[in-house]
């Protein structure tokens, strides 16, 4: 099959640019919406999934195993923990036993009342979570607080105002921020941490929430469970840290679901919006299809033709789009767990242009079909 | 020797709603080689149905046409494309220019369809449109052309695939008098040198006057075949 030149295709844009603009438009839109949802459902599920560490086990009061903040154990079993299994990562002595209080509090922000995650640690957090960095100011002391990168987001505060060196009110009490951590891609990012000792002071608790624990290179949990079945006084459950954080990650699949549903909604109706301006712009001009249709082009090659001149808009459209929500990437998006950074990663992108390009595709076709199944004649003829 | 065109009870009918309507109403007639034919008659007796005919750009409802010896009613939709691209000039009333092409690529669009390499086409562009008068316009777009300027592009986007029958709806319909003397003295020369098969529609008695036969249609039958007068 001959083909029409690509400049051909190439000059049509040009030729109704308010029309290729409208076009253009649409599919910018449908690209930034699918690409904003992909990024969101990406980063909502990376922070579930990149949580936890993959030799990390958690070690919650049994019946507790859906949710950290209601689970409680026995505030000496870390130190049992570390002493009686083996198998357990360590350095320079120092076993990878972090014992851990997770607890949603209401913090009083220059008199406004906000719920944030907060996390009592000890210095082995810091080993168990090795993708917390502190990058301003240092670990808490009595007093002081470390917080995430997306905790002002969480608390629906501007991000200076949690700021080293300000503080805030804890049931009456000031603490100050003494440093700022960031972790990338997991749902510590939007939480506070303190002293552990601390916090269970100050939420007036004896017990811990879990304990993590992360295992040698080698080792199996079986040694975990048995100690866990052994020690039925301690009334524990061991879980791996990634299995806890997927289960949320179901939990909050109807949220996804919307997103989605929502996006594809959307980009459904610009599919019949577009299908509807593509063809208006091929109709007007039947008369110069049919004048190659009668020059002897293959209708194929016609229609080749018209959705390259699609792909093309589509193509613009979706570049725009993609630019105009990439400055999002990273963006904090706060939700009633916490909140998590949009990913506007490669994979958003190939979604929204893939899209984009399904739309110019699935638009311009039937369009196309519209016009050249006219007879020859009467094409011929159209004004 | 046989006819380069041969019609046999040549009838083409529409319908629109329940009436039929019936353009061409089993005609019989040949072309010869290197003619110049011009079909006349009034509105709806069917000149332009035949010209379409054959030109292959419409199919018969029954009888036979056959061009260059091919029947066409046989070919299928792309053989008969093909066919056409490599047989048939169509000129237009209305030049059909495609808007965004330059003069030169308008002309060049035929010749797509052939096998032939860039420099071949770059020679038989600049052959067509030197022929017509236009070589230097061949950067122009249509609408940086006048009317008979145009027309002059669609005749050099006909015979660039050096087609052996030209066919031309109306070519002067929309031109003033110049202009129209100056493709009628183009079709013309077509025939006197390069030996072209000319099939021409006009209700204008000047423009018949180039031909070598007129032929007078009526409700789709020939009713007077003459040879023209100039």
């Amino acid at each position: 099959m001959k083909l029409l030149p690509w400049d051909y295709g190439v000059r049509n844009l040009l030729r109704a640019p308010g029309r290729t603009a409208l076009g253009a438009g649409g599919v910018a839109l449908v690209t930034a919406l699918l690409v904003t949802a992909a990024a969101f459902v990406r980063g909502m599920n990376g922070s579930l999934a990149e949580t936890g560490g993959l030799r990390n086990v958690i070690l919650l009061g049994a019946g507790s195993e859906d949710s950290v903040e209601r689970s409680e154990v026995k505030a000496g079993v870390a130190g049992i923990v570390a002493a009686s299994v083996p198998g357990i990562e360590e350095r320079l002595g120092v076993p990878y036993v972090s014992p851990e209080i997770n607890v949603a509090l209401v913090v009083n922000v220059d008199g406004q009342e906000r719920q944030a995650s907060f996390r009592g640690v000890t210095d082995a957090a810091y080993l168990v979570h090795p993708q917390v960095r502190i990058v301003e100011g240092r670990a808490p002391r009595a007093g002081e607080l470390l917080v995430g990168r997306f905790a002002a987001a969480r608390l629906d505060v501007p991000d200076e105002r949690l700021a080293v060196g300000r503080s805030v009110d804890i049931d009456g009490r000031p603490w100050t921020i003494a440093g700022r951590f960031e972790a990338p891609g997991t749902v510590l990012d939007a939480e506070i941490w303190c002293d552990a000792q601390e916090l269970r002071v100050a939420t007036r608790r004896e017990t811990l929430s879990g304990i993590v624990l992360t295992l040698a290179d080698d080792a199996q949990t079986d040694d975990l469970d048995l100690f866990t079945k052994q020690r039925l006084d301690l009334e524990l459950v061991a879980l791996p840290e990634r299995g806890y954080y997927a289960r949320l990650h179901d939990f909050l699949a109807p949220v996804r679901a919307m997103v989605w549903t929502t996006a594809l909604l959307v980009a459904g109706a610009a599919l019949l919006g577009g299908i509807d301006t593509m063809h208006a712009s091929f109709a007007a001009r039947i008369r110069e299809l049919a004048t190659l249709r009668a020059l002897g082009f293959a209708n194929g090659a016609i229609a080749l033709s018209l959705v390259q001149e699609a792909l093309l808009t589509a193509a613009l459209g979706a570049l725009v789009g993609a630019a105009c929500v990439l400055p999002l990437d990273g963006l904090a998006v706060r939700v009633s767990m916490g909140a998590f950074g949009l990913r506007v990663d490669g994979t958003a992108l190939a979604l929204g242009l893939g899209a984009a390009c399904g739309v110019g595709l699935l638009g311009s076709l039937p369009a196309a079909w519209r016009c050249l199944r006219m007879e020859l004649v009467a094409a011929l003829r159209a004004d | 020797m046989s006819a380069l065109v041969e019609c046999r009870g040549l009838t083409r009918v529409y319908h629109k709603g329940d009436q039929e309507i019936r353009p061409l109403d089993e005609l019989d007639l040949d072309v010869d080689e290197g003619t110049f034919t011009a079909l006349m008659g009034p509105s709806g007796s069917g000149k332009t149905t035949l010209l379409n005919l054959v030109a292959g750009i419409d199919r018969a409802t029954s009888g036979t046409l056959r061009v260059e010896g091919v029947e066409l009613g046989a070919l299928s939709n792309t053989e008969l494309a093909r066919w056409r691209a490599h047989t048939i000039g169509y000129v237009f009333q209305l030049y059909h220019l495609v808007p965004v092409l330059t003069a030169y690529e308008n002309v060049e669009l035929p010749l797509l369809l052939r096998d032939d390499t860039r420099r071949e086409r770059h020679r038989k562009v600049a052959a067509a449109l030197e022929l017509v008068g236009l070589a230097d316009r061949h950067d122009h777009f249509p609408r940086q052309l006048s009317g008979g300027q145009e027309q002059r592009v669609a005749l050099a986007r006909a015979i660039v695939t050096d087609p052996r029958i030209i066919v031309a709806d109306e070519p002067t319909g929309d031109l003033d008098a110049a202009a129209a003397d100056a493709i009628l003295d183009l079709l013309g020369a077509l025939r006197r040198e390069l030996g072209k098969t000319l099939l021409m529609v006009t209700h204008d008695p000047r423009a018949a006057a180039h031909a070598d036969r007129v032929i007078h249609l009526e409700k789709g039958r020939i009713v007077a075949a003459a040879a023209a007068t100039s």
